[in-house]
């Protein structure tokens, strides 16, 4: 057992670790790589940004053209594009700020909050691309179902309101699934940062 | 002039590296999560030295940036996840004065202390290692009225650890 009031007398009297390092050692150290997760922030960051333009290098560009011409979507997906590409630049801006501020000098709350403030910005980004997919998408299934093209292509007593509800149900789901495996990843990355933040934070 | 810088900052960290040290056995429970904590904290301590301006002293800075490291940076690689606990057969150890009583003392308030929550364990180091309020709360950035809160439940929870 330790007695308390020695536990001070205890720690003081300690000796040199048993690995103890020399010169040389410590100068090999210092250009090894770093397993910080601030690294991986930002790689995955990035895979963040650019994910969706990557994907979207897949899909065929004709065809979607056609598509928008048909049903007289071209000004809107370019007014949707400017709108996007404005606010895209804004959080990439917001992202590289928020990146530059983290400082292993920092206070230990201090880092944890520029750490926390920096996936915030992607996670708003995902979120923002979720809802904007969603307008996007909800534009895009009006102007289709109310299109005269898309009336004649349907047998007589169809019920275009039952094709409606149907159509955003899995519209719905489909991005519900995204933002639930969004929130996965997020609080995968961040889950002990986020217990210790609170931690500190408390009575404060 | 970079080697000139290098050199300077591998003196004194050599000199200092026993806080390392007591961090990384507080936040690690084993020799290969200890070496590989000490050198993630290198690291850091390595890249943030041309920021370092001397406002505080090399040591303070330095539990800083440890902290900062085990706590909020640094990820176990995996490779040193499994192998056993050695702290806990210290015995082993060759001290020119070994003292046997008192290595065993040291090695139950280790382990006491590592059953603490993160924040804790920085709070109980502090506290051992004679740290005022002033410079706890600068550490941690919290006020010193909170650092105090949080000492002493930090302490009571490690006299029930200690004594149960």
């Amino acid at each position: 057992m330790v007695p308390l009031e020695n536990i001070k007398n205890v720690w003081q009297k300690q000796e040199d670790c048993r690995y103890k390092f020399s010169k040389e050692e410590i100068n090999k150290m210092i250009y090894k790589k770093s397993s910080s997760i601030v690294k991986w922030i930002l790689i995955i960051s990035i895979l963040e940004f650019t994910l969706p333009y990557i994907l979207l290098l897949f899909t065929d560009y004709d065809s979607s053209k056609d598509f928008y011409n048909k049903y007289d979507l071209t000004q809107i997906m370019k007014m949707y594009f400017i709108i996007h590409f404005v606010i895209i630049i804004y959080f990439i801006f917001t992202f590289y700020k928020n990146y530059k501020n983290i400082s292993v000098g920092n206070s230990v709350k201090e880092l944890m909050k520029n750490i926390i403030r920096t996936r915030k910005t992607v996670k708003y980004y995902i979120y923002y691309n979720i809802g904007m997919a969603a307008i996007i998408g909800v534009h895009i299934f009006y102007k289709v179902f109310t299109s005269a093209i898309f009336k004649e292509t349907l047998p007589e007593n169809a019920n275009l309101l039952t094709i409606w509800v149907l159509a955003m149900v899995l519209f719905a789901f489909v991005l519900f699934i995204l933002w639930g495996v969004y929130r996965i990843i997020y609080g995968f990355l961040l889950k002990k940062l986020n217990i210790n933040y609170t931690e500190l934070e408390k009575n404060e | 002039m970079t080697k000139d810088l290098e050199h300077k900052f591998v003196t004194e960290l050599e000199t200092n590296q026993n806080i390392i040290h007591k961090v990384c056995r507080t936040y690690t429970n084993n020799e290969a999560s200890h070496k590989d904590l000490f050198q993630e904290i290198t690291i850091q301590l390595w890249r943030a030295y041309p920021k370092f301006r001397g406002e505080s002293k090399f040591s303070t800075w330095m539990y800083r940036v440890a902290f900062n490291t085990a706590i909020s940076l640094y990820r176990k690689s995996k490779k040193n996840i499994d192998t056993s606990p050695i702290y806990d057969n210290y015995k082993e150890l060759e001290y020119q004065d070994y003292d046997d009583e008192h290595d065993k003392q040291l090695d139950l308030l280790y382990k006491a202390i590592r059953s603490l929550n993160d924040i804790e364990k920085a709070l109980a180091l502090l506290y051992l290692e004679d740290k005022s309020y002033k410079e706890i709360s600068n550490t941690l950035g919290i006020s010193e009225v909170n650092a105090r809160v949080k000492m002493n439940r930090t302490k009571t929870k490690l006299k029930n650890i200690l004594n149960p």
